[in-house]
């Protein structure tokens, strides 16, 4: 899998490397060209970025602290889009909440410039509603939780229960089908609201509760009973690639987007961190880390910005680990362990592109 | 033995009153037995977990999660943003004032020495355009606030107010124009009206706040909050059509033919005969339509604004308070009963003052 990526990493980058070159010669410009109709050009023009909110809450990646600041990862990797842009994202990001219904309309509409809503990618998606995702950033499991005394081992023992799930949700989607080709009979229950779903399960309305890893866990801990008496199932109904969308055709904004998360990846895999990021860029221990802070030029200009915007990301949020950990890591009440969320070298799935 | 009257049973001494009315034979007895347990039971169940067992102390919170009682220290924690949404928390004393100045000139104009069309006016345009600076700033030294961030209770109370501000006229001209005697005017009105009433608000406000941007060009789309204002304003300025159109044509032929033989204009006739006889006809189902009104405006929170109810979402949708949801909706609830209870009996009394239903 990862040679695979890697090389065609390394083919992209020669394609790049061989556009930028004809690029250079044919219009006599160090830097590239960001498209005249590029959401790049209008939200740099425009001074600010529009990015998604949520209209309440999602735990752990969309939330308000109690002075009503937002905060999660979504929030974060906003802000440090926002960094990456203007330097800082204070004064220049506006987090628009909008609902799930409403974020592709929102984001063709040009509400917002981005969206970073916990977004799995899909075929459909991708392809009938016109939407470019990133890289993936998070990747979150569909688990089921079942009250320990039911002793349950996987969601094959909750034949002949209830299972309650959100409705309209891809996780609705991903049940079902599991179910039919587990051949598993259980009556499904469908629920439009999260908060009443969670209540119904505590209640015994529910053998089961199917939902995202992150949230499942969150309930659990917070379990009236005590998260003792709950188990979360091993199977895994669904994996879901979570990332960050942008209209489609818009190859220069959603290069920034996979840089941004490059770049996070990156400074975590050499170290750099929010506290030593200025020690670092005054003594940039490589070549490779002295581009990417901005110390010699290119890393930026590429993309049409500034050359010391990893810097200014870094300053800002820290890298992909701090992000994590403050959110729903160790730092926070969620407590989620990263998993197949961490780096390769960690045992996780993700890795930094190469900077040439 | 004949049966007391009503009003005969209320001037009776109170034993007596009580056994006339809820004990006076075997089956009263039972059934007033029963239900007055019930009732003493679930309002006991409900004071034993709001009151006895309940948490008001943030620092409480782990002794909370394992209660059986209400864990109000969500509220103490968290009710600022319940109330004030996202709004900058240094400023919240605006919102706060704001929403003083929205319920104080409604408490105004409901009072009948503000009755004249002029007075009214005055003060709708005093109380808003001080809810207005209050609230977006930028001026006398108030900094400015994206109407994107307003929320709680105070958007929810400006999306109300706005809504029947514009919808309350819309509506008479509506009204009038399905009544005109040019029959283009009339069908194309009343279709129209049938249209828009037969879709549901959700879809007119999205259709509104998401769609528009699509159909229209760039300078007519101003800020998503105001269109979906306009768009529910023309949803209850169609509902409101009809009830007025209910007053007027209770009221008998008679009246207009002599405002006609009287030799009155049309501008007279409809402003001096027909409007005022036909509001008054039309206020118990205005009232319900105004209390309707007030309720949905949580509908918004499906097309991303932060109002009362996506605030207290908001205020229990954190890791550390996720448990708590029923409390919160709970607070919510209160807030709406005060506005709506107190809107409903306001109506009630003007109702008695102007005498309808008995005349």
């Amino acid at each position: 899998m990862q040679f695979v990526d890697r090389e065609t990493t390394m083919k992209t980058t020669k394609q790049m490397m061989l556009a930028t070159t004809v690029l250079t010669a044919f219009a006599g410009m160090s830097s590239a060209q960001v498209a005249e109709d590029s959401r790049l050009k209008t939200v740099l023009e425009r001074g600010s970025l529009l990015c998604s909110g949520h209209n309440g809450s999602f735990q752990g990646f969309a939330e308000v602290d109690d002075e009503g600041n937002w905060q999660g990862v979504d929030i974060d990797l906003c802000r440090a889009l926002a960094a990456g842009l203007f330097g800082a994202s204070e004064g220049n990001l506006e987090i628009v909440p909008i609902s799930w219904a409403q974020r592709w309309p929102a984001l063709q509409s040009g509400d917002i410039d981005v969206v970073i809503k916990v977004s799995g990618w899909t075929q459909s998606r991708d392809t009938e509603l016109n939407l470019a995702f990133s890289r993936p950033y998070f990747i979150g499991a569909f688990q089921a939780m079942a009250p320990a005394d039911l002793d349950a081992e996987s969601i094959a023992d909750l034949t002949g229960g209830t299972i309650c799930v959100g409705a309209g949700t891809s996780t609705e989607r991903a049940l079902a089908t599991y179910l039919e080709t587990k051949d598993i009979d259980a009556e499904v229950l469908t629920f439009e609201n999260g908060d009443e779903l969670r209540n119904s399960y505590f209640e015994g309305r529910c053998d089961g509760f199917v939902e995202w890893a992150p949230s499942l866990a969150a309930s659990r801990a917070d379990a009236p009973d005590g998260p003792e008496n709950h188990t979360i199932l091993p199977d895994v109904i669904a994996l879901e690639a979570e990332g960050i969308v942008v209209p489609e055709g818009d190859d220069d904004w959603l290069d920034v987007q996979n840089w941004m998360l490059s770049s996070l990846w990156f400074a975590e895999m050499e170290g750099i961190t929010s506290e030593n990021v200025d020690d670092i860029r005054a003594d940039p221990p490589s070549e490779t880390v002295a581009k990417f802070l901005g110390v010699s030029p290119g890393y930026g200009e590429r993309l049409g910005l500034s050359d010391d915007w990893a810097y200014n990301m870094i300053k800002e949020v820290g890298n992909f680990s701090e992000l994590y950990e403050r959110n729903i890591g160790s730092g926070s009440r969620y407590g989620l362990d990263r998993g197949i969320n961490a780096l390769y070298t960690n045992g996780g799935v993700f890795y930094p592109m190469i900077i040439d | 033995m004949s049966v007391p009257s009503p009003a005969e049973i209320s001037r009776q001494p109170f034993p007596k009153l009580l056994k006339d009315r809820y004990f006076a034979t075997r089956i009263d007895t039972i059934v007033t037995v029963t239900f007055g347990l019930l009732t003493l039971w679930l309002l006991w169940s409900f004071f034993e977990w709001a009151v006895l067992h309940a948490y008001v102390d943030p620092e409480d919170r782990d002794a909370c999660v394992q209660s059986e009682g209400a864990c109000w220290a969500v509220i103490t924690a968290r009710w600022r943003i319940v109330l004030f949404g996202l709004y900058p928390f240094e400023e919240q004393w605006r919102s706060a004032l704001a929403c003083l100045a929205i319920v104080l000139t409604t408490i105004l104009s409901c009072l009948p020495s503000f009755w004249t069309a002029l007075r009214l006016s005055l003060l709708w345009i005093v109380g808003f355009a001080a809810f207005y600076i209050l609230m977006r700033g930028g001026i006398l030294g108030l900094a400015p606030v994206s109407e994107r961030d307003w929320g709680g209770l105070a958007l929810t109370l400006f999306i109300f107010a706005a809504v029947v501000l514009i919808g309350m006229p819309l509506s008479i001209v509506f009204a009038l124009l399905r009544r005109s005697n040019l029959p283009w005017i009339s069908r194309t009105m009343g279709l129209v009206i049938d249209t828009i009433r037969s879709l549901p608000l959700l879809t007119i406000m999205f259709a509104f706040a998401v769609v528009i941007p699509f159909a229209t060009p760039d300078w007519m789309n101003g800020q998503q909050l105001y269109r979906v204002i306009v768009g529910y304003a023309i949803f209850f300025a169609c509902y409101q059509a009809e009830i007025i159109r209910g007053g007027i044509q209770s009221l008998p032929a008679g009246q207009e033919e002599a405002a006609k033989a009287l030799g009155l204009g049309y501008w007279q006739r409809v402003g001096y005969i027909i409007l005022p006889q036909a509001f008054r006809n039309a206020l118990p189902p205005t009232i319900n339509q105004v209390v309707i009104t007030f309720k949905e405006t949580s509908l918004v929170t499906i097309i991303g604004f932060f109002d009362i109810l996506a605030s207290g979402r908001a205020a229990s949708g954190t890791g550390e308070w996720s448990f708590a949801t029923i409390e919160v909706y709970v607070f919510v609830a209160f807030i709406f009963f005060v506005f709506v209870f107190s809107l409903s009996r306001y109506g009630a009394y003007l109702e008695r003052r102007l005498g309808v239903g008995t005349r």
